[in-house]
């Protein structure tokens, strides 16, 4: 017997004009790992909460069909209810954690099924062993990575010992050392305790390779529903950006004059603990460099160094013009009322240009739309057309490509390396196929300090090579 | 302190800076509650003083130009509709002065009070209202949360070559984070609801025996607040 049962799911959110799901059929079995893709609000997270009882419960809307979990109908029953067979992973960790301490973050679900307070502690101890995580146990959820946070979400999850785990995009602010972890873990759990888990991703190279099953939506419409072998032949016919390696874009022009330099520069927000030590990085203009390193390496902070946000400790930048900065958090984009006055915002009220720049991101139809409407992919693009407008010298873009569908990316990319000649660009990624298609070097954060990887000369000799 | 204690104390502190008579009284709870404020955390308490300080300066400033008291007029201003003649007496400028003064201390008593006592606890023991405790909880952890907000929207500005001064540039950014804190408070319901929060079997944490020290303060609580009902 099926596990989960959707039949004939349509759902539409409060005040939406078309429905986020419709018509939506199919049945899950214990120990499933399936996967989700579609782009940016095709209902991949709307399914998810479906499963886990949240539409309509929490949200709202319109709702017709059913969903039924272990038995139970979600319209009858509470996502409280389901907590105990059904368990969800949210995107960002920060938003899911309650309590200040790991260990009352981990028991807080246990508790609420109403097992005693031991059984609760064991099980929480249990499920970040499981996850390896054990050494958080006695830490502070302030004090952790954005991957040991991920970690305590998911033993927070299995410390409920659900049937079926839900991931909506679990990994998106994961270095990929961090997100191979994270999804091979997962996969081993659906295998070994019969967990079937329903997990839905924009980075799906790996989780192709890990999956039983694939459902794709589009607009809202289950297009499919296979098997692994079967979805990645059809994806490659009909959605090529889901699993295609995305081509290497040729260096198409000679860097120019220096826009930034950063020379021997060193910093730290603790005086005891470095974030960045004697780290040097020239920055051309026509030129991409990629900044790639683990979460917490100091990508970030050399960034926003480099753009003069942050003043170093010791050591020296230059530079020559103006520079803009894409901060990793699309929310610190929503200042103003509607999406055209939040481009124009910064180039002195120019509608014109924000209109096209919101065009260039695929946001065009979306000038008079509040900006907290939009859907997480859409702000991304929101945030990146507020900072392209400003066409900088120096263009900082901290993660742009999160949250951001494949096809959506692929358009990223064509727009930087078109543009690229006019300004120094400075791609702060975890994205490692993205940094390696779009830019003409990578460089790397590692304890500190630089490690640099292909540079432009390199590069061409291997494109030759490659010829 | 365990939490009971520690709100003991928070209400006590309240009653008495309402009550107190005497200007003393409440210089020596601002004193006091500056005190345990500064020695939590200075960089975290610099938030909550920056709040006491600029509500009470308003109350100051406001008081005398609302109140009719007083026979020693400083300056005489023009009448206005409803409110009457605006003038400022010297009884008036003290008057205002123990008004801001009793409300610094109601505020310090609440920044102790979220700066020292652990909110886990709080939640984990509360036996009666617990989602109003965990409403508190989760609003007192949200003003390091506004505050982290807060500089991550000024950045982003800036990293768009905008400048962000002056008290109406930073008002400008009120709404925005207001907004995002409910949008964040959606979220965060959203996944405590997933994750069974409001099943009416959940159980919390066994509560620990009162010590000394707790028991202490629960008679502080109460001698405050008889002490400032009746002699201070």
């Amino acid at each position: 017997m099926a596990l989960a049962r959707i039949d004939r799911l349509s759902f539409r959110y409060p005040d939406a004009c078309s429905p986020a799901l419709e018509q939506v059929s199919l049945e899950l079995e214990p120990g499933e790992f399936v996967l989700v893709l579609g782009s940016s609000g095709a209902g991949k997270s709307t399914l998810l909460r479906a499963l886990a009882g949240l539409v309509p419960h929490f949200h709202g809307g319109h709702f017709a069909g059913s969903v039924t979990v272990a038995g139970r109908d979600t319209r009858s029953s509470s996502p409280a209810e389901l907590a105990g067979t059904v368990a969800s992973i949210f995107q960002d960790p920060e938003d899911q954690i309650v309590f200040a301490a790991v260990a009352n973050e981990v028991v807080f679900g246990v508790e609420n099924l109403g097992l005693d307070s031991r059984e609760a502690a064991l099980r929480a101890l249990a499920a970040l062993r499981s996850v390896g995580a054990e050494p958080l146990y006695a830490r502070e959820a302030a004090d952790l990575s954005g991957g040991e946070l991920q970690r305590v979400c998911l033993a927070s999850a299995l410390a409920l010992e659900p049937e079926l785990l839900l991931c909506d995009e679990p990994t998106s602010q994961l270095d990929p050392e961090g997100a191979a972890s994270f999804l091979h873990l997962v996969a081993r759990l659906a295998r070994e305790r019969g967990l079937a888990v329903v997990l839905s991703e924009q980075r799906p190279a790996l989780p192709l390779e890990l999956c039983d099953r694939v459902l794709f939506l589009e607009r809202g419409r289950l297009v499919l529903d296979a098997t692994r072998d079967e979805a990645v032949s059809w994806l490659s016919r009909n959605a090529p950006s889901f699993v295609e390696t995305p081509s290497r874009l040729s260096t198409n022009s000679t860097p120019g004059e220096l826009v930034c330099s950063l020379e021997n520069v060193s910093y730290a927000y603790r005086s005891d603990a470095p974030v960045l030590e004697n780290v040097s990085l020239d920055l051309r203009r026509g030129e991409i460099v990629a900044l790639a390193g683990l979460n917490g390496s100091g990508k970030t902070t050399l960034a926003k160094l480099a753009c003069g946000l942050l003043e170093t400790d010791t050591g020296r930048v230059e530079r020559d013009g103006e520079a803009s900065y894409l901060s990793q958090d699309p929310g610190r984009y929503v200042v103003c009322e509607r999406a055209l006055e939040e481009v124009a915002l910064a180039i002195d009220g120019d509608r014109a240009r924000a209109a096209r720049y919101l065009a260039e991101v695929g946001l065009a139809g979306y000038e008079s739309r509040h900006p907290r409407d939009l859907s997480s992919g859409e702000r991304e693009r929101l945030a990146l057309a507020a900072v392209l407008a400003t066409e900088p010298d120096l263009l900082v873009l901290d993660e742009p490509t999160r949250g951001v569908d494949p096809a959506r990316k692929a358009e990223l990319r064509t727009f930087l390396h078109e543009r690229s000649a006019d300004r120094a660009t400075l791609l702060v990624t975890h994205d490692t196929a993205f940094a390696d298609a779009v830019a003409d070097r990578v460089v790397r954060l590692e304890s500190g300090g630089l490690v640099p990887g292909l540079d432009r000369d390199a590069r061409k000799e291997e494109e030759a090579l490659l010829a | 302190m365990k939490p009971l204690p520690a709100l003991a104390l928070l209400l006590a502190c309240v009653v008495a800076a309402l009550a107190a008579a005497h200007v003393l009284t409440l210089v020596a709870l601002a004193a006091v509650g500056l005190t345990l404020a500064l020695s939590a955390s200075r960089k975290r308490a610099r938030l909550y003083l920056i709040g006491i300080g600029i509500s009470s300066i308003a109350l100051f400033a406001v008081w005398p130009l609302t109140a009719h008291i007083g026979s020693h007029p400083l300056w005489n201003g023009p009448i206005v509709p409803v409110i009457g003649s605006i003038d400022v007496t010297r009884e008036e400028l003290v008057a205002g002065a123990i008004q801001a003064l009793r409300l610094a201390v109601v505020g310090l008593a609440f920044a102790v009070w979220a700066l020292r006592t652990d909110q886990d606890k709080l939640v984990r023991e509360a036996r009666f209202a617990r989602r109003s405790v965990l409403t508190v909880a989760l609003a007192t952890r949200l003003v390091p949360t506004l505050e982290r907000d807060a500089s991550g929207l000024v950045e982003a500005l800036r990293g768009r070559g905008i400048a962000v001064g002056g008290v109406r540039g930073r008002a400008r950014l009120l709404t925005p984070l207001i907004a995002g804190s409910l949008e964040r408070a959606l979220t965060l319901a959203e996944a405590m609801e997933a994750r069974g929060y409001g099943r009416p079997i959940a159980n919390r944490g066994a509560r620990a025996r009162l010590g000394w020290n707790e028991r202490a303060a629960l008679a502080v609580s109460l001698l405050l607040v008889a002490g400032s009902l009746l002699w201070l």
